[in-house]
């Protein structure tokens, strides 16, 4: 099919489209009038029964916790093709620089960028685990905070260089950070099935309203997805970056790993 | 003025499929399914959304205070990390499909049924030792 | 609807509109990040803080990093073609 044929039936097609879309949204509720009855009832009753304060939270883990489940699998199959993908066709014979252009000028890492990493990389972390560990409190929690986790150790990158980058994140901690969070998820749907409760029934106590410990179950399993996310997205990161060294060649000198 | 946020994700999607459909180069074709990914995004907090209502964080005001549906907000949530690993699985295609083909435009991409299994070889003699 | 929510939806379709029309993928990534930073203030205006975390931490720093990246990968493959044909 020639691009512009495929074009002109787009354009027939998403004007067929238009009179439905039109109708549609004329038939919508109102934008800002009222909210789904099932929301509403959360909000008025998981307070009460599951002592968090974070909705977004408690569905995620809780009520819902089944689809989390399943998304959590979608993310690890993703992970994994990708993994996959990229170490198949990969050699051995590669230096240690990545991101690199032939004939680009090679340019010193100033201390002022090297310092800055240093100095904003632990805060960064700190504020990923913060993150997660108040998710039940406060907007956060472990999908968010395992990117912002996974992000952190980027500014490694930034101020060590590659080398140094690699030496710090070892891709089978992160294989194991990424497949275990999976497994941990797993087991708090199956652990309570032992008490004779039912799948991810929140058999732990509860803790109190407003307190960090809230939320019982939901704790671990927000751990478990803040390993797997951390691990996973530092893993495609990692392997993304290892597809750009380049093959080795001639070494030019007064080069380091940059 | 009610129909914005509707007709907004509307045209993302639809913007997004244009762009699917005429786009020369694999990269740049990822980056419009990510757009039609935020309409989903936009039509979902939208339907979500009441005036006067606060965030579904009981925190700082008390249970029973008026809030907007968390439902759609663990919906979007999930599917913005979930969705960026998908992103990152098929950029890893784009860059094997141009490895092996030599070029990132949809439109010079050989069907692989045919003579795929004759082409295979003569793409490996090409590029030693990868 | 007040003012700002209508300024901020506009801007949404605005940035995804470009992220489409902008063809060269080196300059993409740039709206591309635009894009996810537009996002996340318009998810906040929506009350949904949990879901702008979220879409700051994605679409504002990894997704753009990861294009560009492969699109790093692309050159360097580039290169390795002119080196052995």
């Amino acid at each position: 099919m020639s691009p512009r044929l495929r074009l002109a039936v787009l354009g027939v097609a998403l004007l067929a489209l238009v009179p439905g879309a039109a109708a549609t949204i004329a038939h919508l509720p109102d934008f800002g009038a009222t909210i789904a009855a099932y929301g509403e009832r959360i909000n008025a009753i998981a307070p009460g029964e599951r002592h968090v304060a974070n909705m977004v939270s408690a569905i995620n883990f809780d009520l819902r916790g089944l689809d989390t489940l399943g998304e959590e699998f979608m993310l690890l199959a993703a992970i994994t093709g990708t993994v996959v993908l990229l170490r198949g066709r990969r050699g051995e014979t590669l230096t240690d620089r990545a991101m690199r252009l032939p004939g680009r000028a090679i340019l010193p890492r100033s201390e002022a960028v090297q310092l800055t990493c240093r100095l904003a990389g632990p805060l960064l972390m700190m504020f990923g685990l913060y993150v997660v560990l108040h998710a039940t409190v406060t907007p956060g929690g472990g999908f968010q905070g395992g990117v912002i986790l996974a992000s952190g150790t980027l500014l490694a990158y930034l101020g060590e260089g590659y080398g140094g980058w690699r030496d710090m994140v070892r891709s089978h901690w992160l294989d194991a950070m990424e497949g275990g969070g999976a497994v941990l998820f797993t087991v708090c749907g199956l652990a309570p099935m032992l008490t004779g409760a039912a799948f991810m029934q929140n058999v732990l106590p509860l803790g109190t309203f407003r307190d960090v410990f809230s939320g019982g179950l939901m704790l671990v399993e927000n751990a478990g997805v803040a390993l797997a996310v951390c691990g996973g997205f530092t893993q495609l990161f990692l392997e993304f970056l290892e597809e750009t060294r380049e093959a080795d060649g001639p070494e030019e000198p007064g080069e380091d790993s940059a | 003025m009610t129909w914005l946020p509707y007709a907004v994700a509307a045209w993302l999607f639809a913007i997004g499929l244009y762009g699917l459909a005429s786009s020369r180069n694999l990269i740049h074709l990822v980056g419009c399914l990510s757009v039609c990914q935020s309409a989903t995004y936009v039509l979902l907090l939208g339907l979500g959304y009441r005036y006067g209502s606060i965030a579904p964080i009981f925190y700082d005001h008390p249970p029973g205070t008026p809030a907007v549906d968390p439902v759609m907000q663990a919906l979007v949530l999930t599917d913005i990390v979930v969705g960026a690993t998908l992103s990152a699985l098929l950029l890893v295609l784009t860059v094997q499909a141009y490895k092996r083909s030599g070029t990132l435009d949809p439109e010079h991409l050989k069907p692989m049924s045919r003579g795929g299994d004759k082409a295979a070889p003569a793409t490996s003699a090409k590029h030693p030792a990868r | 609807m007040s003012a700002i929510l209508i300024l901020l939806f506009l801007l949404t379709a605005a940035s995804g509109t470009a992220v489409v029309l902008i063809r060269d993928p080196a300059r993409q990534i740039f709206a591309l990040a635009g894009n996810g930073v537009v996002l996340t203030i318009l998810f906040t205006a929506l009350q949904a803080p949990d879901v702008a975390l979220s879409e700051l931490a994605v679409g504002g720093a990894a997704v753009p990093l990861l294009f560009l990246v492969a699109l790093m990968a692309v050159r360097t493959g580039r290169r390795d073609e002119e080196h052995e044909g």
